[in-house]
């Protein structure tokens, strides 16, 4: 694999749009958080509200992996974007057949691309681990791991999105039409899952059936229900009305559609004509 | 030993059959020619040869093993059209091909000073003519010095100059051993540079040998006389020729390139008392060869 990984190495390394969208994120973790740091500081923690609600730091230590990691969720799209690009790429200039064709195994070529996307999503992670730590440090409080577990969400929403991305990729083949078809999905997963968490609301005020939010149990919205903004005294007030979290169940989801994704993908390079 | 054997090739597009049961086999060390129009399957089967296609039923051997890629990597191919990364330079994508290939790096200038593109080898490819691609691809062919060569149509896109090299090196090739699989539409390529020809037609295999015997350049001389049977019966008696044809009130007689002798034919009708009415001495080009057995 390290072998197969040198090469893939080899194809991005000089490649202009790599290098733009991995900037963008790096620089889009950072500030997304900074941005959250300084609005919390300056203009929540000066507000009339807190006199209510009490003083809230989201980047403290415990709660500086899980502020990190949900907001630096939102730029999962850029790696996935860029997965999209990496992968439609090989069927525009046909060297998906050219690699075969010079002595990889469909297998290898499937499967070091998805090994680019656990590695895209475990440099992402390693990315929002030092960020969370830095704001955590900088927020003026001490060392904790604990809620260090949503860090390890985030690198499941990061595969999530590539697994999805490479998919679409290599469903779709063309790059633009595939971007279209990840937004258009992304879209239409949203509204069904706003239309399940509506539908689940009032399952349970009505029925009083507790299924949980059903809108995560999609796709998608399992890998972005996972990581949510930590519990701050606003959102206790909803508490009695919302359906119960199972996150245990949101993971198990997102982890399953993960493996289903994965089957998909080599069995659609495997089987058919390239 | 053959390079490569197909048995019972069948490719099905839906309903459109676009390889109807082909087999035959590349002997070991020659340059063999498929030939075909346009859509008769060539690439489809180096395709399902090279794994980039699925064959609907069938079996193929490569080097007298089930392929695998193992033996692609043995193998330098180039199919259809130049495919490689546009925002790379030629000398950074031969360096994708030989880390793929297995082969080191210090192969690349040897195969790029072969296909004259030393000059350009920091070029983005995107910015190669269509020739240039081409001899960047049978560059990546060559890397390694592999003992099998499958080239697809490989002097498209190449001006007069760049034909001429492409069949100086492959007959250079071969005379090095290197076995070569060319799939070509070009009657004239094939003669020029291949030992053994396939001809297939609408997906089947019409012909495959030598290419002396298949495209065999006869000269045909047409005779007529006023009593045809008696003119047949003395031509039967004749030799020199290789077959006999009795078409439209006329004779023909076909013989190999360059052994025909219109007087001694002349002598002979005459001598047996038949007066020819008719002597006419035809060529038979390799194209109407190509016609006979395609249409």
């Amino acid at each position: 694999m390290i072998a197969l990984l040198k090469v893939e190495w080899l194809k991005i390394k000089n490649y202009t749009a790599f290098i733009i969208l991995s900037s963008f994120f790096a620089i889009g973790v950072v500030t997304v958080n900074y941005i959250i740091f300084i609005v919390n500081e300056n203009i929540i923690s000066q507000s009339q509200a807190v006199i209510l609600t009490g003083k809230f730091s989201p980047f403290q230590f415990d709660k500086t992996w899980q502020t990190t990691s949900y907001a630096s969720g939102w730029l999962l799209l850029l790696p996935a974007l860029m997965l999209i690009i990496l992968i439609t790429n090989e069927f525009t200039f046909r060297t998906h057949r050219q690699n075969i064709l010079d002595g990889w195994s469909r297998q290898q070529f499937i499967h070091v691309k998805i090994m680019m996307a656990v590695l895209i999503a475990f440099f992402s992670t390693i990315l929002v681990f030092f960020t969370a730590l830095a704001f955590g440090f900088y927020s003026g409080t001490s060392f904790s791991t604990h809620g260090i577990s949503h860090v390890g969400f985030f690198f499941l929403k990061a595969l999530s999105y590539n697994m999805i991305a490479l998919l679409i990729g290599v469903l779709i083949r063309r790059t633009g039409f595939a971007i279209g078809v990840f937004f258009i999905y992304m879209g239409v997963e949203n509204f069904i899952s706003q239309l399940l968490d509506v539908l689940s609301v009032r399952l349970r005020s009505r029925n009083n059936l507790d299924l949980g939010s059903m809108g995560d149990y999609l796709p998608m919205n399992s890998a972005d229900g996972m990581l949510t903004f930590p519990e701050n005294p606003l959102k206790a007030l909803t508490k009695g009305v919302m359906p119960t979290d199972y996150p245990w169940l949101v993971v198990s989801l997102c982890i399953a559609y993960m493996v289903f994704f994965y089957w998909l993908t080599v069995k659609r390079m495997v089987k058919t004509d390239l | 030993m053959s390079i490569l054997s197909l048995e019972n090739i069948y490719k099905n597009y839906g309903s459109v059959q676009a390889l109807k049961g082909v087999s035959f086999n590349v002997p070991k060390g020659s340059v063999f020619g498929i030939l075909g129009p346009n859509g008769s399957g060539k690439t489809t089967m180096l395709g399902i040869i090279m794994d980039i296609l699925k064959p609907t039923s069938g079996t193929y051997k490569l080097l007298g093993e089930v392929p695998s890629e193992k033996h692609r990597r043995q193998i330098g191919t180039f199919l259809e059209t130049p495919n490689f990364y546009h925002y790379l330079s030629a000398e950074r994508n031969l360096h994708i091909a030989a880390a793929i290939k297995g082969r080191g790096v210090e192969d690349i200038p040897r195969v790029l000073e072969m296909v004259n593109l030393t000059h350009r080898k920091k070029s983005r490819f995107s910015t190669f003519s269509l020739g240039m691609k081409q001899r960047l691809a049978i560059a990546s062919c060559l890397l390694g010095n592999p003992s099998v060569l499958i080239l697809d149509e490989p002097t498209n896109g190449l001006d007069p100059v760049g034909i001429a090299e492409i069949r100086a090196l492959i007959k250079k090739l071969q005379l090095e051993g290197t076995t070569i699989i060319m799939a070509s539409h070009l009657l004239d390529e094939v003669e020029k540079v291949c030992t053994h020809v396939a001809i297939l037609k609408k997906g089947e295999l019409v012909a495959a040998g030598g290419v002396n015997e298949i495209l065999a350049n006869e000269d045909i001389v047409e005779i007529g006389a006023a009593n045809l049977s008696a003119l047949q019966l003395s031509a039967e008696k004749f030799s020199g020729y290789t077959s006999m044809k009795v078409a439209d009130n006329l004779i023909q007689l076909f013989y190999p390139i360059g052994t025909i002798n219109l007087e001694e034919i002349n002598r002979h009708f005459f001598n047996e008392g038949i007066v020819l009415n008719h002597l006419q001495l035809k060529r038979k080009s390799l194209e109407s060869k190509f016609m006979e057995l395609t249409n």
